[in-house]
């Protein structure tokens, strides 16, 4: 059958050659590149060790001020170097920073390594770290992550000390953050009176050097041969990502040869890795959670039984296997287990639909209700399809209303919602878990979408982000996730494999829990 | 004004003669009506929930097979009961919407064409707007000011197709409005309208026909691009369009989870293609004897 | 003729403000927070009310509309909310893939229906006939990421023949132009095969028969020509909507064209590169419509002389 469809299209194919190559010799210039089409399928075997790897969407921008999204930050994490990086057990080490040491609450002195160079060979000094935070901090799309920072001083050029206006715990781990990445001072400056933007030519002191972007194809990185860090030095002659939007094309690109590797794996293709030879499969816990956000303030679900009822009649597993194809597993946590910030104190409602049914019983809904989910993409749909089976079996009946992700925030923003399935992937920070999804005022579009209002949970919730004794952020941690657990303003889902597929004689690649993988140590 | 109406039913009862006399039309006629009474009757055939949505995990993605003739599909629910519930979204969608791209469309193109000049400029100046608009966004807009239902979905389809429909017409009237019989209808005192519905929508039937039929399809296929912006069916409902797409992550694996909705498209056109067919010989003026 | 041409080409200035106002207040209506999505749930809210103040979203619509039409009329088609790059240059970036793409996905199916579409109509209902329909409407009803994932699972991975996707050399354009050319053809192929059977029938053509010319003669030059504009508007429409971008083919083979740039544009709100890319589709139709208005001209004369 393969064959015969192979046959049949062939024929097909030989009509189409005669009009696709018969013109494009003469009428498209860029057909002159014929003789790299071929190049992709060598890339493996080749002399250069350029990497290829495959990715989802294109990049937004190459200005690390200008982005917060992960596809961007592939490039510019490669291009700039931060402060401090985190290390594969979650602890934060120097980067460019050789040590920091906190003078008090709220001053920070910090030592740079000497002699680092930017790829233009100028020297990293304070001044250009100062240059850096400070223009952060008038950016709308990561300013806010260096808020705290009241002013940075400088002492000499390998010395300077920051000012917070509040103590803050996040302060570190912020500076880890793609959109605090270190430029150059003299050479923004420059592009600035010349009138350009560093889209074009940005310029750090990162492992690899911009080479080029072709809008909606792919982004070229290669090694920058000065780099002061022998241990993150490139390994590689340089990173070619190819955005190819289809999953399953993304796979096969990996499977003909063409890609060396593909991050954030269609999870129907991991399989299809293991069984291959030629490839294999990265894979570790993600810090990612996903869940159906219970809408606290409307009726009935304002009813803390009736929330646990639905707890209770969810079946993670079949969920797991529809929704990700196994690729996960079944969580009961409201934050990713491998996140810092996780701890095990949150209560697991076992899947139990006669014990749901007392509950609603008890809550005077014997009889069910309606409510309706809102989501917005079609792995959702899939979830919410089981979820609507589930509740059926007891008595409660639930309305899908699928809608475009802008539409999506907007609604859910507003509370026009009962339910919704959304996700959660925490960062190094836990600040930036907990606030966004349990504080009073993040209700709504701040990412609070069940709409709880609990002052204890606020006042755990600041103490965390100050207090300067981990013993107490810890403990106020654990009160939390018991807190809202018992409260059961989610049902949480499932955690996601992190997965990345590659040909199984690339070396030297540590996967990421957040997503964030670093691709200099990885080589043929 | 009695002679009129006589002169009417014989000429319908003469085209409906003379499509008895084609096979294939009657063939395309018959698939058809089976399609429908499969749609009428689809609760009989698979009952709805315990065929149709009930979901079985561990027989998920399993090909054809006695107990599920086209297999199952993600959710472990039969294909064949899904599909001939759909049929009843799918198949009122298709034609509906196609008849509203139609109507509109068509009436446009035909002024535009027959009267030629500032009306012309004027309505196809006003389809290249159309045209230009992404039907995502109108559909998005659609969902936002008018809510989501059935109605809507044929409503957000039938207006995308507007400007297609009129430019074919257009381009059909523009060809045979100069013939000898359109003025013969003209020096008898026909009004426009008259001339325009009565002689010369008749003589270029054969692309609006084409057009039509083929429409059909590609308005069952964009039913799922619709429901994932909220606009149409919901989960647990069946519809083509949308089980189409849903296998497209599968389709490595388990390929009859859009093999068959496929088919199911392909036999609808299929049948309303021969029935064009069919009927565009039967309007023919030409081939009366 | 010229003076109908420039009379055209002026037109485009009515369409362009047109469909730069309707779509404007249409994305205007549609819900959603632009700051929002660009910053995404885990910005705190004072983030997005100054990202929102940068880009001027607090204003009332009809002030961002009057400037926005300023900029336009200055030649300028703004700044991206999303990466704050000009809407020009992202969308200059793109446009010559979607324009080779569709240029050879017409030529593909232009140079396979026209000749199929001749053939089931001079031998109508014979085995070819058949075969000709049902392979259209195969691919009228076969989904563009269907078609594509089963050209590039035979003939990237089985037979290692073309590149899987990208859009580097003649090989790349192979399987997507099949892709985008079956769909067209099946529209091509019947409009053809029915404006001919309506021709064929006709008295002239019978009477060039009667006289004795060569059925091949009569077919290529009487019946086929005046066949054409049905088939000339059709290959028209499809040539226009294959230039606003084939959103699942360039999923499919990585295509960097219009169309995901659009899709992806509407789905973050971000109103100046959706307004770009529309002004530039209009553009596009707008002179696709004319060269097949110009067309029928050029096929009937009876309608070249209304052309003043």
């Amino acid at each position: 059958m393969k064959k015969l469809v192979s046959a049949l299209l062939a024929g097909v194919m030989c009509a189409s050659l005669l009009t696709a190559c018969g013109g494009s010799s003469s009428n498209t210039p860029d057909a002159g590149g014929a003789a790299s089409s071929g190049a992709g399928t060598e890339s493996s075997q080749g002399g250069s060790s350029m990497i290829h790897i495959g990715i989802k969407a294109d990049l937004t921008s190459l200005d690390p001020h200008n982005h917060n999204d992960t596809i961007s930050a592939y490039a510019t994490r490669h291009i700039y170097n931060n402060l401090v990086k985190l290390t594969p057990d979650n602890t934060f080490v120097g980067n460019l920073a050789e040590s920091w040491e906190f003078k008090d609450d709220v001053t920070v002195e910090f030592t740079l390594k000497e002699g680092i160079k930017f790829h233009n060979g100028e020297t990293l000094t304070a001044e250009d770290v100062k240059f850096s935070l400070e223009r952060q901090k008038e950016s709308p799309k990561v300013g806010h992550l260096v808020s705290m920072i009241d002013s940075v001083e400088v002492v000499d050029d390998t010395h300077f000390i920051i000012h917070m206006n509040t103590p803050s715990n996040a302060l570190i781990s912020s500076l880890n953050h793609s959109g605090c990445a270190i430029f150059c001072k003299s050479y923004v400056e420059g592009l600035d009176a010349e009138g350009k933007t560093l889209e074009s030519a940005p310029m750090g002191c990162g492992p690899y050097k911009f080479e080029d972007w072709t809008p909606g194809a792919s982004f070229t990185l290669v090694k920058f041969d000065d780099y002061f860090d022998p241990e993150t030095a490139a390994k590689n002659d340089g990173l070619v990502f190819k955005v190819i939007p289809e999953e399953s094309a993304r796979t096969i690109a990996l499977e003909t040869g063409e890609l060396d590797m593909v991050i954030a794996l269609n999870t129907t293709d991991a399989n299809r890795i293991r069984d291959n030879a030629e490839l294999a499969l990265d894979e570790c816990d993600s810090t990612h959670v996903e869940y159906l956000a219970l809408n606290v303030q409307k009726a009935p679900l304002d009813n803390k039984l009736v929330r646990q009822a639905l707890n209770y009649a969810i079946k993670k597993d079949d969920i797991v296997i529809a929704a990700i194809d196994g690729e996960g597993d079944p969580f009961h946590n409201y934050i990713g287990k491998a996140a810092i910030g996780y701890y095990d104190t949150a209560v697991n409602y076992e899947y139990n639909p006669q014990k749901a049914k007392e509950l609603l019983a008890e809550a005077g809904y014997a009889d069910g209700f309606t409510i309706n989910c809102y989501l917005a993409t079609e792995i959702r749909a899939r979830i919410a399809t089981i979820i609507q089976a589930n509740l059926a079996e007891i008595g409660v009946t639930m309305n899908i209303e699928q809608m475009e992700s802008s539409t999506f925030y907007e609604k859910t923003g507003n509370g026009e919602h009962d339910t919704c399935l959304t996700g959660w992937v925490a960062n190094a920070e836990p600040d930036n878990t907990y606030r966004p999804l349990f504080w009073s005022e993040n209700v709504g579009a701040g990412g609070n979408r069940s709409f709880y209002q609990n002052p204890d949970v606020d006042d755990l919730i600041n103490d965390a982000a100050k207090n300067t004794d981990p013993a107490a952020v810890q403990k106020d941690y654990e009160s939390i996730l018991a807190t809202v657990s018992d409260d059961a303003i989610w049902v949480p889902l499932f955690t996601k494999k992190e997965l990345v597929a590659r040909n199984k004689d690339v070396q030297g690649f540590t996967i990421s829990a957040i997503g964030m993988h670093d691709f200099y140590g990885v080589h043929y | 004004m009695s002679t009129e109406k006589t002169k009417k039913r014989s000429m319908a009862a003469e085209i409906w003669q003379r499509l008895l006399r084609n096979k294939m039309a009657m063939l395309g006629l018959a698939i058809l009506a089976i399609l429908a009474l499969l749609a009428i009757f689809a609760d009989v055939i698979a009952d709805y929930d315990t065929m149709v949505v009930a979901q079985n995990i561990p027989e998920r993605l399993q090909g054809p097979s006695a107990a599920h003739w086209f297999g199952t599909d993600e959710f472990g629910r039969d294909i064949f009961a899904r599909i001939i519930h759909g049929g009843r979204v799918s198949l009122v969608v298709g034609l509906i919407s196609v008849s509203v791209s139609l109507l509109a469309g068509g009436s446009l193109g035909a002024f535009a064409g027959f009267y030629g000049g500032r009306v012309d400029n004027v309505i196809m100046r006003v389809m290249d707007i159309f045209l230009a608009v992404p039907s995502i966004l109108l559909a998005i807009t659609i969902v936002a000011a008018l809510g989501t239902n059935l109605v809507n979905v044929m409503l957000a389809i039938g207006v995308s197709g507007i400007p297609t429909f009129a430019r074919i017409v257009r381009a059909a009237v523009m060809g045979v409005k100069d013939q000898e019989f359109v003025e013969s209808a003209r020096a008898i005192g026909e009004t426009n309208t008259a001339i325009i519905f009565r002689e010369i929508l008749p003589n270029c039937m054969a692309p609006i026909i084409v057009q039509s039929t083929l429409s059909v399809a590609s308005a069952i296929l964009s039913t799922a691009s619709l429901s994932f912006i909220g606009l149409g069916v919901q989960p647990p409902d069946p519809e083509w369009g949308a089980m189409l797409s849903s296998g497209r992550n599968f389709l490595r694996d388990a390929m009859h989870i859009t093999l068959f909705p496929g088919l199911a498209i392909v036999v609808t056109i299929l049948a309303l293609n021969l029935l064009g067919d069919g009927l565009r010989d039967a309007l023919d003026p030409r081939l009366k004897q | 003729m010229h003076k109908y041409v420039m009379k055209r080409l002026l037109m485009l200035i009515p369409v362009i403000l047109g469909v730069s106002f309707l779509v404007f207040f249409i994305m205007s209506l549609a819900p959603g927070d632009t700051a929002r999505m660009i910053l995404g749930d885990d910005a705190p809210i004072e983030a997005v009310e100054a990202l929102r103040e940068e880009l001027g979203l607090n204003d009332p619509v009809m002030v961002r509309y009057a400037h926005y039409m300023l900029d336009l009329l200055h030649g300028d088609l703004g700044t991206s909310y999303k990466s704050s790059r000009p809407v020009f240059s992202e969308i200059a970036a793109r446009f010559p893939a979607t324009f080779r793409l569709s240029f050879w996905g017409m030529m593909f199916a232009v140079v396979l229906s026209i000749p199929i579409g001749i053939i089931s109509a001079t031998r109508q209902y014979s085995i070819a006939d058949s075969v000709s329909m049902v392979l259209a409407l195969l691919g009228v009803a076969t989904p563009n990421f269907w078609l594509g994932l089963m050209l590039i699972i035979a003939f990237s991975l089985n037979l290692r023949w073309f590149p899987s996707g990208g859009a580097e050399g003649w090989k790349s354009l192979v399987l997507p132009v099949i892709t985008l050319g079956t769909g067209c053809m099946a529209n091509i192929t019947r409009t053809t095969r029915s404006s001919m059977l309506e021709v064929i029938r006709q008295d002239y053509i019978r009477t060039a028969k009667a006289k004795g010319v060569s059925h091949r003669k009569v077919i290529n030059k009487h019946a086929l020509k005046n066949a054409l504009i049905p088939v000339v508007t059709v290959i028209g429409l499809q040539f226009g909507a294959l230039l606003g971008g084939a959103v699942l083919t360039e999923a499919v083979f990585a295509w960097p064209g219009l169309g995901t740039y659009l899709v992806n544009s509407i789905k973050a709100k971000d109103t100046p590169a959706v307004l770009g890319c529309v002004i530039i589709f209009s553009i596009c139709f707008s002179i696709v419509n004319l060269c097949v208005d110009l067309l029928y001209a050029y096929i009937d004369p009876r309608i070249k002389s209304k052309y003043k």
